[in-house]
């Protein structure tokens, strides 16, 4: 059974696939894979940064939502559930790696120091200038408990009293790693920038609002 | 749908208070039950047929045989309690066969409240057997069977196929089953003897546990208590890797294991034991939250 | 201007102290102030908005096949899957009880202990699991356990106050067994919670704590449907 001969369910029969996936219909399985496989596979190389582990954590995000799909009720959107079962499983996966940045429980040290600035920052903004490369590794390279706070607020839209139940900290905590996860980044691609195109001046601009390539 | 069915399609002697009646005068050594006739069905069926019995309380008894055909017998407990036979499709071999106690009047008292059924069955079948207050046992069935009942006991000797039974508070006993087979229970014991099985899976919240035999080549055995106690008995002779855990319980080994590494997780605390017995050809997982576990051997 | 000519001034470290309320969403009206009398300030404004905004146009990525392929195996091989034939049982029965009405929506959810008790990760021991997918398994019903089991406490309260309230249907023997097993779920449930208070890493008691939620969901469903004969 390959989920790839399966079309894609529309919205209005998804309620039904999920029935027939209660009664372990295998096709529905298929079908619910399908439709889902890429989110939660995002999710996951996001929050990790790691190809084989996303691929790992993706398959026990679906296996534990197989084993326990008799237990939705309906109540909120499948894709819902589906995504905070997977968020359980790769902040399980990052704690048993004892990875202790995972841990959030800590004070706030945010405004210990003044952010930095440097020289050429009036006229060398990162207004269209970040590309898709370069913004997936930076947010990879970032300690997982800034990358798994950035991930679920700024990427997955989880809000920060979601994101405290789920790791188990403060809103505060979960609002002061998610500014210093920002501030990372916005430092690792403006170095990028400047490996990229030493002395180059940038014209301003401002976010407009339209994609980026 | 109800489909009452008389005739060509299957044996029937009849029911009804009329027959009832009848039975009554006939010599006391004919009668199977206090005042009333047995009552006895043959259907044609497929291959494998898909076969539910709902009863209430009484005897179930079900046993394998190799024709197309499933033979039910049945007595009720009362008058006022009657079965309903359901067949799809109605005509030809029956791909499904329901069987169902039901109480005409809901004044009969609980000891009243069922029949008590024997059932043969072809091999293959698949078979859902719920008996809440009664006893069940399966003999020499080879079949996908789901087994409930509330307090009754579940009695199963020389099962192949895929078994699920699951109680409430009665004791469940498996014989020399092979297959998979799951076995769940609150207060209940669970008994095993010589499970020649590739999977089986047991577990008991207060209930004894008791596994006495070998264990299948390549078998995976994963048993689990709360507090209730675990005793595992097999010869010297058996070949399996052994992962035994306890949160607050006591674990007691008198088999010869070869260490495997100490079994310790930054996670948990209490009492592990992780080693292999022999060339370890099977999987024997033993949990328990406050019960002891007893491996000895025969 | 030279490099390090920048100086904070207090203006720019008010910026930087309300800067993280501002992005999300409070009123920090000097932010915005601020912002268009600094050049410096402005640019790390615009760049904040800018990392936010192209995250979200990130796209999706396409696991390997491997992964469905996996997990097909792992499926077949835990009997998840079942022909569609077998709808006609009264397992299944209990699985199309998922209607809005109070009871058949509270009994599907007994469901979970169905599901969860026909599986091996409901019984398997933490340091069983050696590659990295399976790590996870244990783990996952570990930590589904905490933000899961006020959920399932709930659940199962709803149904035993269903059958709390019908328990004069069910004939006395047959009552007797239910309490008496109800009893001894409270008791693991109580225990296990102790337990988890003193130790709330300890894998076991959160899988057995899961477990005798599942459990009693279970016969409070068959419960409720026996009295409903």
């Amino acid at each position: 059974m390959s989920p790839h001969s399966t079309p894609l369910p529309k919205a209005a029969a998804e309620t039904q696939l999920i029935a027939r996936a209660q009664k372990g219909d295998e096709e529905a399985f298929a079908a619910l894979f399908e439709a889902h496989k890429r989110r939660v596979y995002s999710l996951c190389l996001r929050m990790t940064g790691n190809t084989a582990e996303a691929e790992d954590l993706t398959q026990e995000a679906f296996l534990q939502l197989f084993r326990k799909i008799a237990t939705f009720r309906g109540e909120s959107a499948f894709s819902t559930w589906l995504h905070r079962l997977a968020v359980n499983v790769v902040l399980m996966h990052l704690r048993k790696k004892g990875l202790q940045q995972i841990s959030l429980d800590e004070t706030d040290t945010s405004q210990e120091e003044p952010v930095k600035r440097d020289y050429g920052d009036d006229d060398r903004r990162l207004v269209g200038s970040i590309d898709r490369v370069s913004l997936t590794r930076v947010i990879a390279d970032l300690p997982p408990g800034y990358r798994a706070v950035f991930v679920l607020h700024d990427i997955e839209g989880y809000e920060h009293n979601e994101i405290a139940e789920i790791m188990h900290c403060s809103v505060g905590n979960s609002k002061s790693q998610l500014h210093k996860a920002r501030l990372k980044l916005r430092d690792w691609l403006k170095e990028d920038r400047r490996k990229e195109f030493p002395g180059a001046t940038i014209p301003v601009d401002k976010p407009n609002g339209k994609g980026l390539r | 749908m109800r489909n009452r069915r008389s005739g060509a399609r299957m044996g029937e002697d009849g029911r009804g208070s009329g027959t009832v009646m009848s039975l009554l005068l006939v010599p006391a050594g004919l009668l199977l039950a206090a005042g009333f006739g047995v009552h006895s069905k043959t259907i044609e069926t497929t291959g494998t047929p898909r076969i539910t019995l709902t009863n209430l309380a009484g005897q179930v008894v079900v046993r394998g045989w190799d024709k197309p055909q499933v033979h039910v017998e049945y007595t009720v407990h009362s008058p006022r309690v009657e079965v309903d036979t359901e067949l799809m499709p109605p005509s030809g071999a029956a791909d499904k066969v329901r069987f169902t106690t039901h109480v005409l009047d809901p004044l009969v008292s609980a000891s009243e409240q069922g029949a008590d059924y024997t059932l043969d069955i072809p091999a293959g079948s698949s078979v859902e057997i719920r008996n809440p207050q009664g006893s069940v046992q399966i003999e020499k069935v080879q079949a996908y069977a789901a087994v409930e009942s509330v307090g009754g006991r579940i009695v199963v000797n020389d099962f192949s196929g895929h078994l699920i039974a699951r109680t409430v508070g009665g004791d469940i006993e498996i014989l020399r089953p092979s297959g998979r087979v799951e076995a769940y229970s609150i207060t209940g014991n669970l008994h095993f003897v010589s499970a020649a099985t590739s999977k089986l899976r047991a577990s008991s919240t207060s209930g004894r546990i008791l596994y006495e035999g070998d264990f299948a080549e390549g078998g995976d055995y994963i048993l689990s208590a709360y507090s209730g106690d675990m005793d595992i008995v097999c010869p010297r002779s058996s070949s399996f890797e052994l992962r035994a855990k306890t949160v607050r319980g006591k674990l007691d080994n008198s088999l010869f294991l070869t260490p495997k590494r100490k079994a310790s997780s930054p996670a948990y605390s209490g009492n592990s034991l992780l080693g292999t017995h022999n060339t370890g050809r099977a999987s024997v997982e033993l949990t328990s939250f406050s019960g002891t576990i007893r491996v000895r051997p025969q | 201007m030279a490099e390090g000519d920048f100086r904070q001034n207090p203006g720019c470290a008010q910026f930087d102290r309300e800067l993280m309320d501002y992005l999300e969403g409070e009123a920090r009206p000097f932010v915005s102030t601020h912002a268009r009398e600094c050049a410096f300030c402005s640019v790390l404004l615009a760049d904040l908005e800018q990392v936010r905004f192209s995250v979200r146009q990130l796209p999706l990525q396409e696991p390997s096949p491997v992964v469905w392929a996996n997990l097909h195996a792992r499926l077949e091989q835990e009997g998840v899957f079942r022909p569609s034939v077998r709808g006609w049982g009264w397992w299944e029965s209990l699985r199309a009880l998922a209607r809005p009405a109070p009871l058949g929506a509270l009994s599907s959810l007994a469901l979970l202990g169905v599901m969860f008790i026909a599986t091996p990760s409901a019984l398997q021991l933490p340091e069983t699991a050696a590659s990295a997918s399976s790590a996870p398994q244990a783990a996952v019903v570990a930590s589904a356990s905490f933000p899961e089991d006020r959920e399932l406490a709930r659940m199962t309260q709803d149904l035993e106050d269903t059958f709390r309230a019908n328990e004069g249907l069910l004939a006395p023997d047959t009552r007797a067994t239910y309490e008496k097993g109800l009893t001894s779920l409270d008791d693991s449930i109580r225990e296990c919670k102790d337990s988890l208070r003193q130790k709330p890493d300890n894998t076991l008691a959160q899988d057995y704590l899961l477990t005798a939620y599942t459990r009693k969901a279970e016969i409070l469903t068959s419960a409720l449907e026996f009295q409903g004969r």
